[in-house]
């Protein structure tokens, strides 16, 4: 069955997934097409989104696009394709509604129906940052927002999820104890075959979950030959010691007070009253 | 919701798109809406209404400042407060606040008292300009209400924000407001908000008041009749 001249110049698109330029499918195709037919099969390719066009390093190069892709750029007119570029120039960050309109230039009635089109075509879809979280903001279907964005792992549905995170702190402080000293890895390890996360958890995670415990004073990092290790804290942080209830520390004549003085502490009446057992 | 076109609200709306106080400026507006349903907004209200029921305790008297929360007259009102919201401000998707974001003003005063308090300065403006101007800025933003709405038979609530989710997030905003005005039986809404900016942030971000560009500062508020949402 004879081939029609767009599906040849697909096929050579096809042999060729980094890109063919037009001297491949030139010398590919010289032998089945003119250059006349090969030149509108291209345009036609290009108009129907079935092929694009690229730059590359030795020139300019045709690559073939999916079906499914292309279908889901056909019809769209200037206005959307700009819309669409600008979203995804904005990469995983995402754009608010109304950095799109100062981009564009597109009044908000144009802009929504446009919006609303490309959501259809499954092009981009709408996400809500934590930051600011009324504010309407889109991305490329295909991508997610960045960590900053969506709080990450700490983050279900738009709220701190306190819970996860106590219950994370109290599995590392288990396996730190267990074990009298755990690397970063050990502690990673364990939590992963414990499987207390529904999402995957970075090694940075659980760090900044280590991290926590040592600034509450309930683990110690210690610097050994083979990197940085954890331990359960020698000197637990002590909710209060004696010198926080000394006097002095709340004394109203702090500062006139010295030996030998009319204020002094041999003459203090609060340390009278405190040590008056 | 559909916008309506009221013609003293566009006005004010003139007026109060910008004003200059000296350190300050003031950016505000007045926008109404009828109550009509249609396409995505039918959709969101029904989603809405299912959400906010399955949320809201078991008692059927579960109080809230829209009214009990397992009676569906209250969830309608909140869902048009939220709609209008929605309409009013369309960078801005406010289909996440419940009852508790808004604050029924039972009394009439305490939200004069508010306008007052922010917007004197702009009343001095007003009562300068060389446009005959025989009402003070607040009467002739009660008045204006009224026409629209019918003030004695409203229910009037004011917008509570959460501290991630403002009305209006310019940058160097000192100050803002927002009351909702709903007219049960004529089904309509009105939107009344404003904001105090600092000029010097926003001689950083060299744009205007307006959500859209300079020159179309009103059409931003009048092509919204045009929306078929």
């Amino acid at each position: 069955m004879a081939q029609t001249p767009e599906q040849l110049v697909l096929g050579v698109a096809r042999k060729n997934p980094e890109g063919a330029s037009d001297a491949i499918l030139e010398r590919e195709l010289a032998d089945l097409l003119t250059v006349e037919q090969r030149a509108n099969a291209i345009n036609s390719l290009l108009q129907t989104g079935r092929l694009q066009l690229f730059s590359s390093g030795t020139g300019l190069v045709y690559k073939e696009v999916d079906l499914n892709v292309a279908i889901k750029f056909r019809g769209l007119g200037t206005e959307e394709l700009l819309v669409y570029q600008v979203v995804e120039q904005s990469r995983n960050s995402g754009i608010w509604t109304k950095e799109m309109k100062s981009k564009t230039g597109l009044a908000q009635p144009q802009l929504t129906k446009i919006l609303k089109n490309l959501e259809t075509r499954q092009l981009v879809k709408t996400f809500r940052p934590v930051e600011n979280k009324t504010r309407k903001m889109y991305i490329l279907y295909s991508l997610e927002p960045a960590e900053h964005l969506t709080g990450g792992a700490w983050y279900t549905d738009m709220e701190k999820d306190t819970e996860f995170i106590e219950v994370l702190q109290e599995a590392c402080f288990r396996v730190i104890n267990h074990r009298g000293l755990a690397s970063l890895a050990d502690i990673a390890d364990f939590i992963r075959s414990k499987n207390l996360s529904r999402v995957d958890l970075s090694n940075s995670n659980i760090k900044s979950i280590v991290d926590t415990l040592i600034y509450d004073g309930r683990v110690d990092e210690v610097e050994g030959s083979s990197g940085v290790q954890y331990r359960s804290a020698l000197l637990q942080l002590p909710d209060s010691s004696a010198l926080t209830s000394v006097p002095c520390g709340v004394c109203p004549v702090f500062n006139e007070c010295r030996p030998g003085g009319i204020v002094s502490p041999e003459s203090c009446i609060y340390y009278d009253k405190w040590l008056d057992f | 919701m559909k916008y309506l076109d009221v013609p003293h609200f566009a006005r004010l709306n003139t007026f109060l798109d910008t004003v200059d106080v000296g350190n300050y400026v003031v950016c505000g507006g007045l926008e109404a809406y009828s109550c009509k349903l249609a396409g995505l907004d039918k959709k969101l209200s029904r989603s809405l209404d299912e959400e906010i029921q399955m949320e809201s305790p078991p008692s059927v008297l579960a109080e809230s400042p829209v009214g009990p929360t397992g009676e569906s007259a209250s969830r309608k009102t909140l869902i048009y407060l939220i709609l209008t919201l929605n309409h009013a401000l369309p960078d801005y998707d406010f289909s996440q606040l419940r009852a508790h974001h808004f604050k029924r003003e039972l009394d009439l005063s305490l939200l004069e008292e508010t306008v007052q308090r922010h917007l004197s300065e702009i009343a001095k403006v007003w009562e300068s300009a060389p446009d005959v101007n025989d009402l003070s800025f607040l009467e002739s933003v009660r008045k204006a209400i009224d026409e629209a709405i019918e003030l004695n038979s409203c229910e009037v609530y004011q917008y509570r924000p959460d501290v991630d989710a403002d009305l209006f997030d310019d940058e160097g905003k000192l100050w803002s407001f927002a009351y909702l005005f709903y007219n049960r039986k004529l089904k309509r809404t009105v939107m009344f908000g404003c904001r105090g900016v600092s000029k010097i942030a926003r001689r950083k971000s060299a744009t205007l008041c307006s959500d859209s560009s300079d020159t179309e500062s009103d059409v931003d508020y009048g092509m919204a009749a045009e929306m078929d949402v």
